[in-house]
Protein backbone atom coordinates (compact mmCIF):
# COMPACT_ATOMS: atom_id res chain seq x y z
CA UNK A 1 0.00 0.00 0.00
CA UNK A 2 1.16 3.46 -0.79
CA UNK A 3 2.29 5.24 2.37
CA UNK A 4 0.86 8.65 1.67
CA UNK A 5 -2.41 7.15 0.61
CA UNK A 6 -2.67 5.16 3.81
CA UNK A 7 -1.88 8.22 5.87
CA UNK A 8 -4.46 10.32 4.12
CA UNK A 9 -7.14 7.70 4.46
CA UNK A 10 -6.40 7.34 8.15
CA UNK A 11 -6.60 11.08 8.53
CA UNK A 12 -9.90 11.22 6.72
CA UNK A 13 -11.23 8.62 9.08
CA UNK A 14 -10.17 10.74 12.02
CA UNK A 15 -8.25 7.86 13.56
CA UNK A 16 -5.53 8.23 16.11
CA UNK A 17 -3.00 5.58 15.31
CA UNK A 18 0.02 4.30 17.13
CA UNK A 19 2.99 5.04 14.90
CA UNK A 20 3.80 1.33 14.79
CA UNK A 21 0.44 0.49 13.24
CA UNK A 22 0.38 3.00 10.47
CA UNK A 23 2.47 1.11 7.99
CA UNK A 24 2.23 -2.39 9.39
CA UNK A 25 1.16 -3.95 6.11
CA UNK A 26 3.52 -1.95 4.01
CA UNK A 27 6.45 -2.78 6.18
CA UNK A 28 5.81 -6.49 6.45
CA UNK A 29 5.81 -6.65 2.69
CA UNK A 30 8.98 -4.66 2.11
CA UNK A 31 10.67 -6.37 5.07
CA UNK A 32 10.16 -9.77 3.46
CA UNK A 33 11.48 -8.66 0.15
CA UNK A 34 14.52 -7.03 1.61
CA UNK A 35 15.56 -9.49 4.26
CA UNK A 36 15.13 -12.34 1.81
CA UNK A 37 17.28 -10.97 -0.94
CA UNK A 38 19.82 -8.64 0.54
CA UNK A 39 23.04 -9.36 2.32
CA UNK A 40 24.72 -6.89 4.63
CA UNK A 41 27.23 -6.06 1.94
CA UNK A 42 24.42 -5.15 -0.42
CA UNK A 43 23.12 -2.84 2.26
CA UNK A 44 26.38 -0.97 2.04
CA UNK A 45 26.88 -1.43 5.75
CA UNK A 46 29.76 -3.13 7.48
CA UNK A 47 27.77 -3.14 10.65
CA UNK A 48 24.37 -4.34 9.55
CA UNK A 49 22.92 -6.13 12.55
CA UNK A 50 21.55 -9.61 12.34
CA UNK A 51 18.25 -11.16 13.27
CA UNK A 52 15.42 -9.31 14.84
CA UNK A 53 16.89 -5.81 14.65
CA UNK A 54 16.32 -5.73 10.91
CA UNK A 55 12.54 -5.82 11.22
CA UNK A 56 10.31 -3.75 13.50
CA UNK A 57 9.29 -5.61 16.68
CA UNK A 58 6.09 -7.62 16.39
CA UNK A 59 5.27 -6.83 20.02
CA UNK A 60 6.90 -3.49 20.78
CA UNK A 61 7.76 -2.77 24.38
CA UNK A 62 7.92 0.94 23.63
CA UNK A 63 7.36 3.25 20.69
CA UNK A 64 9.38 6.30 19.70
CA UNK A 65 8.70 8.89 17.01
CA UNK A 66 11.82 10.65 15.74
CA UNK A 67 11.22 13.99 14.01
CA UNK A 68 13.95 14.96 11.56
CA UNK A 69 16.40 12.78 9.65
CA UNK A 70 19.61 14.78 9.91
CA UNK A 71 22.74 13.70 11.73
CA UNK A 72 21.04 13.54 15.13
CA UNK A 73 17.73 12.07 14.00
CA UNK A 74 19.20 9.33 11.81
CA UNK A 75 21.63 8.29 14.53
CA UNK A 76 19.06 8.14 17.32
CA UNK A 77 16.74 6.06 15.15
CA UNK A 78 19.52 3.57 14.40
CA UNK A 79 20.77 3.28 17.98
CA UNK A 80 17.28 2.98 19.50
CA UNK A 81 16.88 -0.10 17.32
CA UNK A 82 20.38 -1.42 18.09
CA UNK A 83 20.30 -0.84 21.82
CA UNK A 84 16.62 -0.77 22.74
CA UNK A 85 14.72 -3.92 23.68
CA UNK A 86 11.95 -4.21 21.10
CA UNK A 87 11.61 -0.47 20.65
CA UNK A 88 9.47 0.48 17.69
CA UNK A 89 10.99 3.48 15.91
CA UNK A 90 9.30 5.73 13.35
CA UNK A 91 11.45 8.35 11.64
CA UNK A 92 9.55 11.26 10.15
CA UNK A 93 11.47 13.32 7.61
CA UNK A 94 10.13 15.60 4.91
CA UNK A 95 12.80 14.83 2.32
CA UNK A 96 13.66 11.51 0.74
CA UNK A 97 17.41 12.02 1.08
CA UNK A 98 19.71 13.83 3.46
CA UNK A 99 21.98 16.47 1.93
CA UNK A 100 25.05 16.76 4.11
CA UNK A 101 26.08 20.18 5.35
CA UNK A 102 29.45 18.79 6.31
CA UNK A 103 31.82 19.10 3.32
CA UNK A 104 29.30 21.21 1.40
CA UNK A 105 31.61 24.24 1.18
CA UNK A 106 33.72 22.09 -1.14
CA UNK A 107 30.85 22.30 -3.62
CA UNK A 108 31.57 26.04 -3.87
CA UNK A 109 35.08 25.33 -5.13
CA UNK A 110 33.96 22.54 -7.44
CA UNK A 111 35.72 19.85 -5.43
CA UNK A 112 32.55 18.01 -4.39
CA UNK A 113 29.26 17.39 -6.14
CA UNK A 114 25.95 17.72 -4.35
CA UNK A 115 25.21 14.10 -5.29
CA UNK A 116 28.32 12.88 -3.47
CA UNK A 117 26.93 14.45 -0.29
CA UNK A 118 23.52 12.78 -0.38
CA UNK A 119 22.59 9.99 1.98
CA UNK A 120 19.41 7.96 2.04
CA UNK A 121 17.47 6.14 4.73
CA UNK A 122 17.38 2.74 3.03
CA UNK A 123 19.76 1.00 5.44
CA UNK A 124 18.04 2.42 8.51
CA UNK A 125 14.84 0.93 7.17
CA UNK A 126 16.08 -2.39 5.80
CA UNK A 127 18.89 -3.32 8.19
CA UNK A 128 17.70 -1.67 11.39
CA UNK A 129 13.93 -1.94 11.10
CA UNK A 130 13.28 1.79 11.36
CA UNK A 131 9.84 2.72 10.05
CA UNK A 132 9.93 5.71 7.74
CA UNK A 133 7.36 8.37 7.13
CA UNK A 134 8.07 10.91 4.43
CA UNK A 135 6.10 13.85 5.68
CA UNK A 136 6.00 17.15 7.47
CA UNK A 137 5.20 17.37 11.17
CA UNK A 138 3.02 20.44 11.75
CA UNK A 139 2.16 19.95 15.42
CA UNK A 140 3.59 18.14 18.41
CA UNK A 141 1.41 17.37 21.43
CA UNK A 142 4.09 17.15 24.11
CA UNK A 143 1.72 15.95 26.83
CA UNK A 144 0.19 13.01 25.00
CA UNK A 145 3.34 12.31 22.98
CA UNK A 146 1.70 12.49 19.60
CA UNK A 147 2.36 14.39 16.40
CA UNK A 148 0.19 15.69 13.58
CA UNK A 149 1.39 15.48 10.01
CA UNK A 150 0.62 17.94 7.26
CA UNK A 151 -1.71 15.28 5.88
CA UNK A 152 -3.84 15.60 9.02
CA UNK A 153 -2.96 12.21 10.49
CA UNK A 154 -1.94 11.95 14.12
CA UNK A 155 0.75 9.46 15.17
CA UNK A 156 1.27 8.57 18.81
CA UNK A 157 4.14 7.04 20.75
CA UNK A 158 5.55 6.71 24.26
CA UNK A 159 8.28 9.25 23.62
CA UNK A 160 9.11 11.76 20.93
CA UNK A 161 12.65 12.64 19.92
CA UNK A 162 12.89 15.94 18.08
CA UNK A 163 15.91 16.63 15.89
CA UNK A 164 14.51 19.48 13.82
CA UNK A 165 17.70 21.49 13.32
CA UNK A 166 17.82 25.24 12.92
CA UNK A 167 15.85 28.13 11.48
CA UNK A 168 17.28 31.42 10.21
CA UNK A 169 16.30 34.79 11.59
CA UNK A 170 14.86 37.14 8.99
CA UNK A 171 17.07 39.93 7.71
CA UNK A 172 15.37 43.27 6.89
CA UNK A 173 15.44 43.85 3.15
CA UNK A 174 16.20 40.27 2.21
CA UNK A 175 13.21 40.08 -0.11
CA UNK A 176 14.85 37.66 -2.51
CA UNK A 177 16.97 35.25 -0.43
CA UNK A 178 18.49 33.77 -3.56
CA UNK A 179 20.26 37.07 -4.28
CA UNK A 180 22.20 36.66 -1.03
CA UNK A 181 22.15 32.92 -0.29
CA UNK A 182 23.22 31.52 3.08
CA UNK A 183 24.04 28.06 1.70
CA UNK A 184 24.12 27.05 5.36
CA UNK A 185 21.58 24.30 4.92
CA UNK A 186 23.05 22.42 2.01
CA UNK A 187 20.70 22.38 -0.94
CA UNK A 188 19.67 24.56 -3.86
CA UNK A 189 21.37 27.59 -2.31
CA UNK A 190 24.71 25.76 -2.24
CA UNK A 191 24.57 25.23 -5.99
CA UNK A 192 23.39 28.80 -6.46
CA UNK A 193 26.25 30.30 -4.45
CA UNK A 194 28.74 28.20 -6.41
CA UNK A 195 27.30 29.60 -9.64
CA UNK A 196 27.38 33.17 -8.34
CA UNK A 197 31.02 32.84 -7.29
CA UNK A 198 31.95 31.31 -10.64
CA UNK A 199 30.22 34.16 -12.47
CA UNK A 200 31.80 37.02 -10.51
CA UNK A 201 34.42 39.20 -12.22
CA UNK A 202 38.08 38.35 -11.71
CA UNK A 203 38.50 41.57 -9.75
CA UNK A 204 35.14 41.25 -7.98
CA UNK A 205 34.22 41.52 -4.35
CA UNK A 206 32.48 38.83 -2.34
CA UNK A 207 31.10 39.21 1.19
CA UNK A 208 30.66 36.43 3.71
CA UNK A 209 28.80 37.23 6.92
CA UNK A 210 29.21 35.33 10.18
CA UNK A 211 26.31 35.47 12.65
CA UNK A 212 26.57 35.86 16.40
CA UNK A 213 27.20 32.59 18.23
CA UNK A 214 25.61 30.19 18.85
CA UNK A 215 25.13 29.08 15.27
CA UNK A 216 25.55 25.81 13.40
CA UNK A 217 29.15 24.60 13.00
CA UNK A 218 31.37 27.17 14.79
CA UNK A 219 34.46 26.82 12.53
CA UNK A 220 32.33 26.47 9.40
CA UNK A 221 32.16 30.09 8.18
CA UNK A 222 35.89 30.60 8.79
CA UNK A 223 36.84 27.45 6.89
CA UNK A 224 34.51 28.47 4.06
CA UNK A 225 36.23 31.88 3.92
CA UNK A 226 39.64 30.19 3.72
CA UNK A 227 38.46 27.81 1.03
CA UNK A 228 36.93 30.56 -1.11
CA UNK A 229 40.07 32.69 -0.68
CA UNK A 230 42.27 29.84 -1.87
CA UNK A 231 39.95 29.23 -4.81
CA UNK A 232 39.98 32.96 -5.70
CA UNK A 233 43.77 32.98 -5.90
CA UNK A 234 43.56 30.47 -8.73
CA UNK A 235 40.30 31.45 -10.40
CA UNK A 236 39.66 35.11 -9.59
CA UNK A 237 43.19 36.42 -9.10
CA UNK A 238 42.31 40.04 -8.25
CA UNK A 239 39.13 39.33 -6.30
CA UNK A 240 38.60 40.15 -2.65
CA UNK A 241 36.63 38.42 0.11
CA UNK A 242 35.29 40.64 2.89
CA UNK A 243 34.39 38.67 6.02
CA UNK A 244 31.91 40.48 8.26
CA UNK A 245 31.90 38.78 11.67
CA UNK A 246 29.16 39.75 14.15
CA UNK A 247 31.29 38.26 16.94
CA UNK A 248 33.93 40.30 18.76
CA UNK A 249 36.61 37.95 17.41
CA UNK A 250 37.14 34.60 15.70
CA UNK A 251 34.97 32.24 17.77
CA UNK A 252 37.02 29.05 17.52
CA UNK A 253 40.36 27.66 16.33
CA UNK A 254 41.69 31.19 16.79
CA UNK A 255 45.35 30.44 16.07
CA UNK A 256 44.79 28.66 12.77
CA UNK A 257 42.18 31.04 11.41
CA UNK A 258 44.18 34.09 12.53
CA UNK A 259 47.25 32.82 10.72
CA UNK A 260 45.16 32.04 7.66
CA UNK A 261 43.30 35.37 7.60
CA UNK A 262 46.24 37.63 8.48
CA UNK A 263 48.96 35.53 6.86
CA UNK A 264 48.28 32.93 4.17
CA UNK A 265 45.16 34.61 2.75
CA UNK A 266 45.87 38.21 3.82
CA UNK A 267 45.93 39.48 0.23
CA UNK A 268 42.45 38.12 -0.43
CA UNK A 269 40.60 38.22 2.88
CA UNK A 270 39.65 41.41 4.62
CA UNK A 271 38.42 40.41 8.07
CA UNK A 272 36.18 42.83 9.98
CA UNK A 273 35.05 41.80 13.45
CA UNK A 274 32.19 43.05 15.57
CA UNK A 275 30.21 43.90 12.43
CA UNK A 276 26.49 43.28 12.67
CA UNK A 277 24.11 43.35 9.75
CA UNK A 278 21.21 45.75 10.19
CA UNK A 279 19.62 45.34 6.76
CA UNK A 280 20.38 44.51 3.16
CA UNK A 281 19.40 45.80 -0.26
CA UNK A 282 19.35 42.89 -2.68
CA UNK A 283 18.76 45.19 -5.66
CA UNK A 284 21.92 47.17 -4.95
CA UNK A 285 23.75 44.11 -3.57
CA UNK A 286 24.53 46.14 -0.47
CA UNK A 287 24.85 45.06 3.14
CA UNK A 288 24.20 47.73 5.80
CA UNK A 289 26.10 47.29 9.06
CA UNK A 290 27.09 49.11 12.24
CA UNK A 291 30.37 49.70 10.43
CA UNK A 292 28.88 51.21 7.29
CA UNK A 293 27.56 49.90 3.97
CA UNK A 294 29.36 47.24 1.95
CA UNK A 295 28.61 46.57 -1.69
CA UNK A 296 29.64 43.36 -3.40
CA UNK A 297 29.19 41.17 -6.45
CA UNK A 298 28.39 38.11 -4.37
CA UNK A 299 26.98 38.06 -0.84
CA UNK A 300 26.99 34.87 1.21
CA UNK A 301 24.64 36.08 3.94
CA UNK A 302 24.59 33.64 6.86
CA UNK A 303 21.88 34.97 9.20
CA UNK A 304 21.69 34.37 12.95
CA UNK A 305 19.98 31.15 13.94
CA UNK A 306 17.50 29.62 16.35
CA UNK A 307 15.92 26.23 16.90
CA UNK A 308 13.63 25.14 14.06
CA UNK A 309 10.16 26.63 14.34
CA UNK A 310 8.56 23.36 15.45
CA UNK A 311 10.48 23.69 18.73
CA UNK A 312 8.98 27.12 19.35
CA UNK A 313 5.43 26.23 18.31
CA UNK A 314 5.60 23.22 20.62
CA UNK A 315 6.46 25.63 23.43
CA UNK A 316 9.89 24.17 24.12
CA UNK A 317 12.24 26.93 22.99
CA UNK A 318 12.89 29.70 25.50
CA UNK A 319 14.00 33.30 25.17
CA UNK A 320 17.44 31.89 24.38
CA UNK A 321 15.76 30.51 21.27
CA UNK A 322 17.05 26.97 21.66
CA UNK A 323 15.54 24.16 23.73
CA UNK A 324 16.75 23.63 27.31
CA UNK A 325 17.27 19.91 27.96
CA UNK A 326 18.48 17.57 30.66
CA UNK A 327 21.73 16.38 29.11
CA UNK A 328 21.51 12.96 30.82
CA UNK A 329 18.62 12.04 28.52
CA UNK A 330 18.03 15.14 26.36
CA UNK A 331 14.48 15.32 27.74
CA UNK A 332 13.07 18.82 27.36
CA UNK A 333 12.93 20.53 30.74
CA UNK A 334 9.46 21.79 29.75
CA UNK A 335 8.05 18.52 28.36
CA UNK A 336 9.55 15.33 29.81
CA UNK A 337 8.16 13.01 27.11
CA UNK A 338 9.88 15.03 24.37
CA UNK A 339 13.63 14.73 23.89
CA UNK A 340 15.52 17.27 21.78
CA UNK A 341 18.92 16.51 20.27
CA UNK A 342 21.27 18.16 17.82
CA UNK A 343 21.43 21.82 16.87
CA UNK A 344 17.97 22.69 18.23
CA UNK A 345 18.93 21.98 21.84
CA UNK A 346 20.53 24.50 24.18
CA UNK A 347 23.60 22.89 25.74
CA UNK A 348 27.23 23.80 26.37
CA UNK A 349 28.18 21.66 23.37
CA UNK A 350 28.77 22.98 19.86
CA UNK A 351 26.06 22.73 17.23
CA UNK A 352 27.61 20.30 14.75
CA UNK A 353 27.04 16.94 13.12
CA UNK A 354 29.72 14.89 14.86
CA UNK A 355 28.59 15.75 18.37
CA UNK A 356 24.92 15.58 17.35
CA UNK A 357 25.65 11.92 16.54
CA UNK A 358 26.94 11.42 20.10
CA UNK A 359 24.05 13.31 21.70
CA UNK A 360 21.80 10.91 19.80
CA UNK A 361 23.60 7.90 21.30
CA UNK A 362 23.29 9.31 24.83
CA UNK A 363 19.58 9.86 24.19
CA UNK A 364 19.10 6.36 22.73
CA UNK A 365 20.93 4.77 25.65
CA UNK A 366 18.88 6.79 28.17
CA UNK A 367 15.59 5.85 26.51
CA UNK A 368 16.60 2.19 26.38
CA UNK A 369 17.28 2.28 30.13
CA UNK A 370 14.08 4.20 30.89
CA UNK A 371 11.97 1.73 28.90
CA UNK A 372 13.58 -1.11 30.88
CA UNK A 373 12.57 0.58 34.14
CA UNK A 374 15.97 2.11 34.90
CA UNK A 375 17.61 5.51 34.93
CA UNK A 376 19.87 7.27 32.38
CA UNK A 377 23.62 6.78 32.69
CA UNK A 378 24.63 9.29 35.38
CA UNK A 379 27.98 10.13 33.78
CA UNK A 380 27.72 10.44 29.98
CA UNK A 381 30.65 11.52 27.82
CA UNK A 382 30.39 13.16 24.40
CA UNK A 383 32.95 14.36 21.90
CA UNK A 384 33.22 16.82 19.07
CA UNK A 385 35.70 16.51 16.23
CA UNK A 386 36.04 18.06 12.83
CA UNK A 387 38.45 19.14 10.15
CA UNK A 388 38.61 22.62 8.63
CA UNK A 389 39.77 23.31 5.10
CA UNK A 390 42.41 26.05 5.20
CA UNK A 391 43.20 25.58 1.53
CA UNK A 392 41.74 23.37 -1.19
CA UNK A 393 44.17 20.62 -0.24
CA UNK A 394 45.13 21.24 3.38
CA UNK A 395 43.14 21.03 6.58
CA UNK A 396 43.39 21.59 10.31
CA UNK A 397 41.48 19.70 13.01
CA UNK A 398 39.55 20.67 16.10
CA UNK A 399 38.34 18.45 18.93
CA UNK A 400 36.90 18.43 22.45
CA UNK A 401 35.63 15.81 24.88
CA UNK A 402 32.76 16.67 27.24
CA UNK A 403 32.13 15.05 30.64
CA UNK A 404 28.91 15.39 32.60
CA UNK A 405 29.29 17.74 35.56
CA UNK A 406 26.72 16.91 38.23
CA UNK A 407 27.12 20.19 40.07
CA UNK A 408 26.14 22.36 37.12
CA UNK A 409 24.14 19.61 35.37
CA UNK A 410 25.95 20.44 32.14
CA UNK A 411 28.42 18.80 29.78
CA UNK A 412 31.81 20.34 30.58
CA UNK A 413 34.66 20.36 28.09
CA UNK A 414 37.78 18.67 29.42
CA UNK A 415 40.41 21.40 29.13
CA UNK A 416 43.29 19.16 28.04
CA UNK A 417 41.17 17.57 25.32
CA UNK A 418 39.95 20.85 23.82
CA UNK A 419 42.44 21.70 21.14
CA UNK A 420 43.18 22.28 17.50
CA UNK A 421 46.03 21.17 15.31
CA UNK A 422 49.09 23.38 15.18
CA UNK A 423 48.72 24.60 11.63
CA UNK A 424 47.31 22.72 8.65
CA UNK A 425 48.55 19.87 6.53
CA UNK A 426 47.64 17.85 3.48
CA UNK A 427 47.44 14.56 5.40
CA UNK A 428 44.74 16.15 7.56
CA UNK A 429 42.81 16.79 4.36
CA UNK A 430 42.93 13.08 3.55
CA UNK A 431 41.93 12.21 7.11
CA UNK A 432 39.01 14.59 6.77
CA UNK A 433 37.60 12.43 3.99
CA UNK A 434 38.12 9.29 6.06
CA UNK A 435 36.43 10.91 9.07
CA UNK A 436 33.50 12.08 6.96
CA UNK A 437 32.92 8.63 5.46
CA UNK A 438 33.09 6.98 8.89
CA UNK A 439 30.79 9.53 10.50
CA UNK A 440 28.16 9.26 7.80
CA UNK A 441 28.28 5.44 7.96
CA UNK A 442 27.84 5.49 11.74
CA UNK A 443 24.83 7.77 11.31
CA UNK A 444 23.11 6.39 8.20
CA UNK A 445 24.38 2.84 7.57
CA UNK B 1 33.16 -20.41 69.69
CA UNK B 2 31.84 -22.94 67.29
CA UNK B 3 31.50 -21.47 63.80
CA UNK B 4 30.55 -24.68 62.00
CA UNK B 5 27.01 -24.21 60.67
CA UNK B 6 24.49 -26.81 61.70
CA UNK B 7 23.32 -29.22 58.99
CA UNK B 8 19.85 -27.78 59.40
CA UNK B 9 21.02 -24.21 58.78
CA UNK B 10 22.95 -25.37 55.72
CA UNK B 11 19.88 -27.09 54.32
CA UNK B 12 17.81 -23.98 54.86
CA UNK B 13 20.40 -21.84 53.12
CA UNK B 14 20.60 -24.16 50.13
CA UNK B 15 16.83 -24.16 49.78
CA UNK B 16 16.72 -20.36 50.04
CA UNK B 17 19.43 -19.98 47.42
CA UNK B 18 17.69 -22.39 45.08
CA UNK B 19 14.46 -20.45 45.50
CA UNK B 20 16.25 -17.21 44.77
CA UNK B 21 17.86 -18.58 41.64
CA UNK B 22 14.58 -19.98 40.43
CA UNK B 23 12.80 -16.65 40.91
CA UNK B 24 11.14 -15.54 37.70
CA UNK B 25 13.17 -13.08 35.71
CA UNK B 26 10.33 -10.60 35.69
CA UNK B 27 11.06 -9.82 39.30
CA UNK B 28 14.68 -8.99 38.57
CA UNK B 29 15.97 -5.42 38.59
CA UNK B 30 16.17 -3.77 35.16
CA UNK B 31 19.40 -4.96 33.64
CA UNK B 32 21.65 -2.01 32.73
CA UNK B 33 23.26 -1.91 29.30
CA UNK B 34 26.72 -3.49 29.02
CA UNK B 35 29.29 -1.40 30.92
CA UNK B 36 31.43 0.70 28.64
CA UNK B 37 29.13 0.57 25.62
CA UNK B 38 27.94 4.16 25.70
CA UNK B 39 31.49 5.35 26.45
CA UNK B 40 32.88 3.26 23.58
CA UNK B 41 30.27 4.69 21.23
CA UNK B 42 32.37 7.88 21.26
CA UNK B 43 34.82 5.91 19.11
CA UNK B 44 32.23 4.91 16.51
CA UNK B 45 32.14 8.20 14.57
CA UNK B 46 35.70 7.55 13.36
CA UNK B 47 36.14 3.80 13.86
CA UNK B 48 32.73 2.56 12.76
CA UNK B 49 29.68 1.29 14.63
CA UNK B 50 30.87 -1.12 17.34
CA UNK B 51 34.45 -0.36 16.27
CA UNK B 52 33.99 -2.45 13.14
CA UNK B 53 34.69 0.19 10.52
CA UNK B 54 34.46 1.74 8.02
CA UNK B 55 36.91 4.40 9.13
CA UNK B 56 40.25 4.58 10.85
CA UNK B 57 41.81 1.54 12.53
CA UNK B 58 39.29 -1.17 13.48
CA UNK B 59 38.92 -1.58 17.22
CA UNK B 60 36.49 -4.47 17.58
CA UNK B 61 37.92 -7.60 19.15
CA UNK B 62 41.31 -6.15 20.04
CA UNK B 63 42.93 -7.13 23.29
CA UNK B 64 41.61 -4.86 26.05
CA UNK B 65 45.07 -4.38 27.52
CA UNK B 66 46.57 -3.48 24.17
CA UNK B 67 43.80 -0.97 23.54
CA UNK B 68 44.06 0.55 27.01
CA UNK B 69 47.86 0.80 26.77
CA UNK B 70 47.58 2.55 23.41
CA UNK B 71 45.03 5.04 24.74
CA UNK B 72 47.28 5.68 27.72
CA UNK B 73 50.21 6.41 25.40
CA UNK B 74 48.06 8.79 23.40
CA UNK B 75 46.96 10.47 26.62
CA UNK B 76 50.54 10.88 27.82
CA UNK B 77 51.57 12.42 24.52
CA UNK B 78 53.83 9.49 23.60
CA UNK B 79 52.07 9.17 20.24
CA UNK B 80 52.57 12.75 19.10
CA UNK B 81 50.13 15.66 19.32
CA UNK B 82 47.53 14.46 16.83
CA UNK B 83 43.77 14.45 17.20
CA UNK B 84 43.77 11.06 19.01
CA UNK B 85 46.18 12.38 21.64
CA UNK B 86 43.83 15.23 22.46
CA UNK B 87 40.79 12.99 22.28
CA UNK B 88 42.32 10.48 24.73
CA UNK B 89 42.96 13.32 27.19
CA UNK B 90 39.21 13.64 27.61
CA UNK B 91 38.77 10.33 29.45
CA UNK B 92 39.49 9.15 32.97
CA UNK B 93 41.59 6.06 33.50
CA UNK B 94 38.54 4.04 34.54
CA UNK B 95 36.66 5.17 31.43
CA UNK B 96 39.52 4.10 29.14
CA UNK B 97 39.55 0.68 30.80
CA UNK B 98 35.79 0.29 30.52
CA UNK B 99 35.56 1.24 26.87
CA UNK B 100 38.58 -0.90 25.95
CA UNK B 101 37.01 -3.89 27.66
CA UNK B 102 33.69 -3.42 25.88
CA UNK B 103 35.33 -3.01 22.45
CA UNK B 104 37.34 -6.19 23.05
CA UNK B 105 34.08 -8.16 23.31
CA UNK B 106 32.97 -7.04 19.84
CA UNK B 107 33.56 -9.32 16.89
Amino acid sequence: MDRRHFLMSSAAGGLLLPASHVFADDHRESGHKRSGSRSSSEAGSATAPSGNVATPPAKPKARVIVIGGGMAGATVAKYLRLWGDAVDVTLIERTAQYQSNIMSSLVLTGQRTMASLRFNYDTLQSAYGVRRVVGEVVEVDPVRARVRLASGAWLEADRIVMAPGIAFDSVPGLNDPNRMPHAWQAGAQTTLLAQQLAAMPANGVAVLTIPKAPYRCPPGPYERACLIADWMKARKPRAKLIVLDANPDIVTEVDNFSQAFYGLHAKVIEYRRGVEISSVDTGQMTVYTNGGAVQADVVNLIPSQRAADLAATTGLATAKRFVPVNVLSYASTAAPLVHVIGDASATTQPKAGHIANQEAKVCADALSRIFAGGQPDPAPVTNSACYSTITRSQASWLTATFQYDALSATMKPVAASSAASVGWRSDNFEQMNQWFNALMADSFA
Amino acid sequence: MNITPSPRLLRTTVVALATLLAAPLTLAQPSPPPAGRLLASNCFQCHGTNGRGPGFEQLAGKSPNEMYDKLREFQLGKEGDGIMARHAMGYTDAQMRALSLWLSTQR
